[in-house]
């Protein structure tokens, strides 16, 4: 019996030993390993042509952020559609539909529907949220697999794999504050903010910009959910401040500014651009919203002109407008650069990929970023620090319009980002 | 005793581990199958026989405080998430950003995982020795709370609601179990380990059933007076019931989430525990087969429901139609418990003993 088992072990051993990811080198002499395969897309339009597989894990169905995020997902289908009508990336089409994941906002679920696509796939089209990145962060890392984020938080610009654009939530909210000081002049600011890398960020910035500008901080942490909100808007009507910086879901915005506005509250709300949705000025909020709200963006909004922005338009007819198309659309870019680069250098490999990415120094955006914007080579020092305002309105076609358009303040641009901000708080 | 495997002779040969030769020969042939699994299944469902085998070593904790001793426990989340969050500290990273002492060593974080779970059982066990029935219930249902509270406002251990940490390193003296290498890739490996761990908290707890505590825990179910009447010392045998219990509830939450990859405050809800209670039940209560087939059962359910969707076109698989996959889960979740309840009480174990009872009497079998 022994001998036996001992013989079904090291058989069992060497059987093992088979499995693993092989590398193959298609016709036109291009390197591949996981997500390329020889075989057309699902829904090819050339037939002759490989496919590149991305993945997307989203807050699609119960999230606080699934208002945003399905247009996203819409978006990001939308421009990879594009980009193979364009002809694709070099002899393959790409292909974001088949490896679709909700994440329910949650960094277990995200972590867990990761694991069920990653071999499946080449890299990421999107990962949204910050902490939820954050738990497949090592493990992205540890097989050089590319994500384009679906956040803003800072400590990607210490990370290789992730593909970030726009200014970080902690620039933002800088931004955010050398505007307000022009405009409002207010002593004293209260950050409220989700906890983790998304809201930690960004009220470490604004603590950094308040200290800077000789105003006085506090912040405190609320949880995801409308109706748990008492606890901050009881923080906003005791301390009273002038300002007040919003890093929540839409959900929670809307509780906060109408029921601290209901209770007598006159200071003025800047939130970073996932707080705010189309739909809150539907709700019995808007008109504290209207009065008392603006918004901070990484870029401008849908109703834009330049040429990426039209581009979205007609790829999406028939949309009701939403930011979350246009960001969607602008985080896609810097894959599309990444992947043609690494065609171009014969090596669409996991590793080939990520080679590619850590040597861009630019990403044409379409005009809907600055022509210095996604140098992924310079590291932290590429980083772009530019923010605009947009107010409220329930006529303009998304919901805001512009109040400012895109700049750096003084306290973004003296700021040297030396390590995650999350972690100054 | 050939032939006649029911005639036990001896109380020896009445209370063996495995009383006849059938069991014998069916528990070595299951054990052949687990090993040799591995070469045949494809990673994914590896992955999830793995999370199959760690809920059956929590789902045979639960059976024994509430399927055995009969105590109804719904604290059984709140001992998983000690556990969980146990390891986690011992094995994180001290330079993380959250607490850990970088022990990644699995003989050390498991058994300090069961061990300080066993200290919360043994602390709430006083309750328990005063309370039956709902009020028991009610007690156990306090300790999922209050520990959902705690998990999720203390950000230097646990991350937070909303961030997590990661959970423990599946490490033996510094071989990484959960890697790809020569021997396996990572789900064969992860897989073998747990069935391994399976083995042995289901041999432990088969071996405690069938004791001295194991009687005296029947007794107290049945009925805790004449129990007490006839000399078993109520309050020892309750904590002793609760502590085991909660041994293999703080194993489980550990081992859990080394496969899962990451713990998110929020999992310890009262439905973890509701999950694991319906393993018990349906499964079989107060037996460690029935603990397993339960625990299988329950936790290949989504999957083998997903796979069975093909079958039902009309069941849509997006979460924004109705009526959805993720709808006919949770129905048919509830659908299994009243039915088992009202049919077969005895659960999946139930179901077995009626196949044996028709084949044995076959062809005379009514």
């Amino acid at each position: 019996m022994r001998k036996f088992l001992a013989i079904a072990l090291v058989a069992a051993v060497s059987l093992a030993a088979c499995r693993g990811g092989e590398t193959a080198t298609d016709d036109a002499g291009v390197k591949t390993d996981v997500g390329v395969t020889k075989e057309p897309c699902p829904e090819a339009i050339d037939k002759n042509k490989g496919c590149i597989y991305l993945g997307i894990i989203s807050d699609l169905t119960e999230g606080p952020f699934k208002a945003l995020a399905v247009p996203i997902t819409d978006s990001q289908k939308a421009f990879w559609k594009r980009v193979n009508q364009q002809g694709g990336i070099g002899n393959y089409e790409v292909d974001v539909t088949k490896n679709i994941k909700d994440n329910k906002y949650n960094p277990q679920v995200h972590k867990e529907v990761f694991d069920q696509i990653k071999s499946n796939i080449l890299a990421l089209a999107q990962t949204l949220g910050s902490p939820t990145t954050a738990a497949i962060l090592a493990d992205l890392k540890s097989n050089n697999i590319v994500a384009a984020p679906a956040s803003w938080t800072s400590a990607w610009a210490f990370e290789d794999v992730i593909i970030e654009s726009g200014a970080n939530y902690c620039i933002e909210s800088m931004n955010a504050l050398d505007y307000a000081n022009d405009t409002y002049k207010p002593k004293s600011v209260l950050a409220i903010h989700y906890a983790g890398d998304y809201g930690d960020d960004a009220a470490a910035g604004a603590k950094i910009a308040a200290a800077k500008l000789g105003m006085t901080f506090s912040h405190v942490k609320t949880d995801s959910g409308g109706d748990k909100q008492a606890g901050a808007i009881t923080e906003v009507v005791t301390k009273n401040p002038d300002l007040v910086i919003l890093t929540v879901g839409p959900a929670e915005t809307g509780a906060i500014i109408g029921q601290a506005a209901a209770r007598g509250f006159k200071g003025r709300f800047i939130g970073t651009s996932p707080t705010f949705n189309p739909a809150l000025l539907q709700s019995a909020a808007a008109p504290a919203i209207v009065a008392l709200y603006e918004q901070s963006a990484p870029w401008n909004n849908w109703s834009t002109n330049s040429k990426g922005h039209q581009a979205m338009r007609e790829a999406l007819p028939g949309v009701t407008p939403s930011e979350g198309y246009t960001s969607g659309w602008v985080w896609s870019y810097p894959l599309r650069a990444a992947l043609k680069k690494a065609v171009d250098n014969k090596d669409l490999t996991r590793a080939g990929l990520l080679a590619a990415v850590k040597s861009l120094d630019s990403v044409d955006y379409e005009g809907m970023l600055p022509t210095n914007a996604g140098n992924y080579k310079a590291g932290v020092a590429g980083q772009i620090k530019m923010t605009a305002i947009y107010k409220p309105d329930p006529k303009a076609p998304t919901g805001g319009v512009q109040v400012k358009d895109l700049y750096v303040g003084p306290t973004a641009s003296s700021y040297t980002l030396d390590g995650p901000c999350f972690s100054k708080l | 005793m050939r032939g006649r495997p029911l005639l036990h002779t001896s109380y020896g040969s009445d209370m063996a581990l495995f009383n006849t030769m059938s069991k014998k020969v069916a528990v070595g042939l299951l054990i052949l199958v687990a090993l040799a699994l591995p070469f045949g299944l494809e990673d994914k469902w590896l992955s999830l026989l793995a999370t199959c085998c760690v809920a059956a070593i929590g789902a045979i904790g639960l059976g024994l405080v509430t399927g055995y001793a009969g105590q109804v426990s719904l604290g059984h989340a709140f001992f998983f998430g000690i556990g969980a969050y146990t390891s986690a500290y011992i094995s994180g990273d001290p330079d993380g950003r959250t607490l850990g002492l970088g022990q990644t060593n699995m003989l050390l974080w498991l058994p300090a995982a069961g061990l300080v779970a066993l200290l919360f059982g043994v602390l709430v066990a006083p309750l328990a020795t005063r309370l039956r029935g709902l009020y028991l219930a009610i007690v156990t249902l306090a300790l999922v709370f209050i520990g959902q509270h705690v998990f999720g406002e203390w950000d230097a251990l646990t991350g937070g609601t909303g961030v997590g940490r990661a959970p423990a390193k599946l490490e033996l003296f510094g071989y990484d179990l959960a890697a790809t290498d020569s021997i396996g890739t990572k789900d064969q490996k992860v897989f073998w380990v747990m069935a391994l761990l399976l083995m042995v908290f289901a041999l432990a707890a088969r071996n405690i059933a069938r004791s001295k505590v194991g009687r005296a825990f029947n007794a107290i179910r049945d009925r805790d007076i004449a129990a007490g009447v006839i000399g078993v010392n109520l309050a020892r045998y309750k904590t002793v019931a609760f502590a085991i219990s909660s041994f293999y509830a703080g194993c489980a939450g550990a081992l859990l989430y080394t496969i899962v990859g990451f713990i998110e405050p929020g999992s310890f809800s009262l439905l973890l525990s509701v999950q694991y209670i319906a393993m018990v039940l349906i499964g079989g209560a107060g037996t460690i087969s029935g603990a397993i087939a339960g625990a299988f059962f329950i936790t290949l359910l989504p999957t083998i429901t997903r796979e069975l969707q093909p079958l039902v076109p009309f069941v849509s698989t997006e979460a924004s139609k109705v009526p959805n996959i993720f709808q006919v889960e949770t129905i048919l979740y509830g659908l299994l418990i009243i039915g088992f309840l009202i049919f077969e009480p005895r659960g999946l174990f139930g179901l077995w003993i009626r196949i044996r009872a028709y084949w044995k009497s076959w062809p005379f079998s009514y």
